[in-house]
């Protein structure tokens, strides 16, 4: 097995080699590495992945770890159903 | 229906707890949201008693520590606890959405604590998505919540306090742990546990890390290697281990998403975890009225956590009603932070808390630390002869029973003092940081203090040079605990076997909580050397 092969996003599956390719390719911040690989977009949310993936990409841009890791989140922090939704509007 | 409150508390853990019992004692309706289906957080995992100041609930198990503050908040009428609920975001109109009980919810509170805590973090390394490999969080969740043995044979990557406990508690559950693997040159945490795992004969491989782990289907070993000064494999200096299981304890970063979805500025700050929130020393953030507490505010012990809490939900109290009345708590509680955090085992947290104030009364300043040296305890776990001899009484005083307290290094700490009935242990210049001294012309060698001590790190001897025998008293707090007049075998600090002892008395009572105090007899050569025992036939240490 090659360090290429080490996952680095359990809940999606995605590779350190698929990290680096896109790193390599231009792809130097966490939201767009997330849109096109999916990684952080799994059950956890990036809880994993993330200080990971910041990592590999200050290693190879040199870039400061702190200004990658800066990130916004938006709601829902959790998954919800539209049902689940749409009946806490029921007893408005 | 948009539900109306002074405080909301999101986080049910230590801090959210005690923030929620501040504001709600102090007359705000108040509401605690909590995700699982339990409150106290990680708490309820904490079988070992916690180390800090007594008049903060140190030398009370975690677990009891939960039950008490639970207690508390079930007697405050306006508190509304929704378990089970995950808040869902935050938006500009001051609304607040939860789902709970399958519904989203709607919550407008006057101010917020936030109190998410953190998560555990990972580690890149071959094949470390094998089924076997485990946050040492999640192991402790198995164990401790759900009564689940997690594996046979562990190897536990990560000596930090999480580690050592996490390895400890295993070892109580039955489980063998082959090692515990850190690659920094010393232990990360409280060097008594550390202790604790080394006479149980768990090796401490500093200096070390995993390369990757063995195993087609599931766990069946790990390739570890030696790192050299800059953190580099030290060619030809691989070894492979058996084990069904590996165990992450690789530290925590704080669970920020809330942070910057609500608008609250964040920074980066290595030393508290990561992305932390700025905010005053009243733990207020950029948001007015919006504070935080605990891990999320940076990765610190339990105890900061339940002091930030409440200091937290003062101030929270203070922004709602503008009532002065709790000044004097708060300026009480920042000296206890304040004390927590003066000590050796504080630094890095003080120089992270100095990157965020950048006037701030914490300095990062370098305490000169540790009246001994405590080089060696700190690399293995194991304390120098000449550290223990400092404990130790003169030689015409060893005929009669004495503690030996083998608590070397510096850290926030003080029930021993408060669990001797004679006030023979005192620590110097009412520093909690400093290690305790015994009395000896007041000490009785009664026993109390052993199983107080949250480090279990206290011992009672006694010698007859006539007879060339003596006695040792030793916490232990194994399943397979022997009987009166058993023949048990006798370990040293580093677990090795030195010999054979009769066990002369056992105390396992109600004050000693199920901490036992076993008193063997052996030769007086030993006296010094015994720290654990077991039952014949029980050999079950590490292997690497």
């Amino acid at each position: 097995m090659r360090e290429d092969d080490i996952i680095i996003c359990r809940c999606e599956d995605v590779t350190l080699g698929t990290i680096r390719e896109l790193i390599r390719q231009g792809y130097t911040t966490l939201e767009e590495i997330k849109r096109i690989a999916r990684c952080g977009m799994g059950p956890c949310q990036g809880k994993t992945c993330t200080p990971l993936i910041a990592r590999e990409i200050a290693a190879i841009t040199g870039k400061d770890i702190h200004e990658i890791m800066k990130q916004n989140h938006r709601p829902p922090f959790g998954g919800i159903t539209f049902e689940e939704i749409v009946s806490g509007r029921d007893e408005e | 229906m948009i539900l109306e409150y002074d405080a909301a508390i999101i986080g049910g853990g230590p801090a959210g707890i005690c923030a929620a019992i501040a504001a709600g004692k102090n007359g705000l309706k108040t509401l605690l949201i909590e995700e699982r289906d339990f409150l106290g957080g990680q708490l309820i995992k904490q079988t070992h008693r916690f180390f800090g100041s007594e008049e903060e609930h140190a030398g009370t198990r975690g677990i009891h520590i939960a039950d008490d503050l639970k207690a508390e908040l079930v007697g405050l009428s306006n508190i509304d606890v929704m378990t089970s609920t995950t808040a869902l975001g935050y938006y500009e109109d001051g609304i607040l959405t939860a789902l709970h009980d399958e519904k989203m919810v709607k919550i407008k509170p006057k101010s917020m604590v936030l109190a998410t805590g953190a998560f555990e973090r990972f580690l890149p390394f071959e094949n470390n998505d094998l089924p076997g490999i485990f946050g040492a969080g999640a192991v402790q969740t198995l164990m401790n919540i759900y009564g689940i043995k997690p594996a046979d044979k562990v190897l536990m990557i990560g000596s930090g306090n999480i580690g050592l406990i996490v390895s400890y508690q295993l070892i109580q559950a039955g489980v063998q742990v082959i090692g515990v693997v850190e690659a920094a040159s010393k232990i990360g945490g409280y060097l008594v546990h550390a202790s604790k795992l080394r006479r149980l004969g768990v090796p401490i491989m500093t200096r070390h890390t995993i390369k990757k782990a063995i195993g087609t289907d599931k766990v069946q070993g790990a390739l570890l290697c030696q790192l050299d000064e800059n953190w580099q494999e030290i060619e030809g200096s691989q070894k492979q281990v058996a084990c069904d299981a590996i165990c992450l304890a690789v530290g925590l970063t704080p669970l920020a998403d809330i942070l910057s979805q609500m608008g609250c500025e964040t920074t980066f700050i290595g030393e508290l975890g990561g992305i932390v929130p700025k905010r005053t020393a009243d733990l207020e953030t950029t948001k007015p009225g919006v504070f935080v507490a605990g891990d999320l505010a940076g990765i610190e012990e339990a105890s900061a956590a339940m002091l930030e809490g409440e200091l937290a939900g003062l101030n929270a109290v203070k922004f709602v009603t503008g009532d002065e009345r709790v000044n004097e708590r708060i300026h009480h509680l920042k000296g206890e932070l304040h004390g927590l955090r003066a000590g050796p085992v504080g630094e890095k947290i003080r120089y992270g808390l100095a990157q965020l104030f950048e006037d701030s009364v914490i300095t990062s300043e370098k305490i000169d630390s540790h009246e001994h040296d405590i080089t060696q305890l700190a690399h293995t776990g194991i304390p120098a002869w000449e550290n223990i001899d400092e404990k130790m009484p003169d030689e015409q005083r060893m005929i009669k029973p004495y503690a030996v307290i083998e608590c070397f290094q510096e850290i926030p700490c003080n029930p021993c003092v408060f669990s001797c009935p004679f006030d023979a242990i005192y620590i110097p210049k009412e520093d909690i940081n400093l290690s305790p001294v015994v009395n000896f012309d007041k000490c009785t060698g009664c026993l109390s203090c052993i199983s107080g001590c949250p480090g279990l790190a206290i011992f009672v001897e006694q010698r007859n040079p006539e007879q060339g025998k003596g006695t040792v008293s030793i916490p232990f707090e194994m399943l397979n605990r022997p009987q009166k007049g058993d023949v048990v075998d006798l370990l040293a600090r580093d677990g090795h076997k030195l010999g054979t002892g009769i066990v002369t008395r056992i105390l396992y009572g109600q004050k000693q909580d199920k901490t036992a105090v076993i008193t063997v007899e052996t030769d007086i050569e030993l006296v010094n050397k015994v720290r654990n025992i077991q039952l014949q036939g029980t050999d079950k240490k590490g292997v690497m």
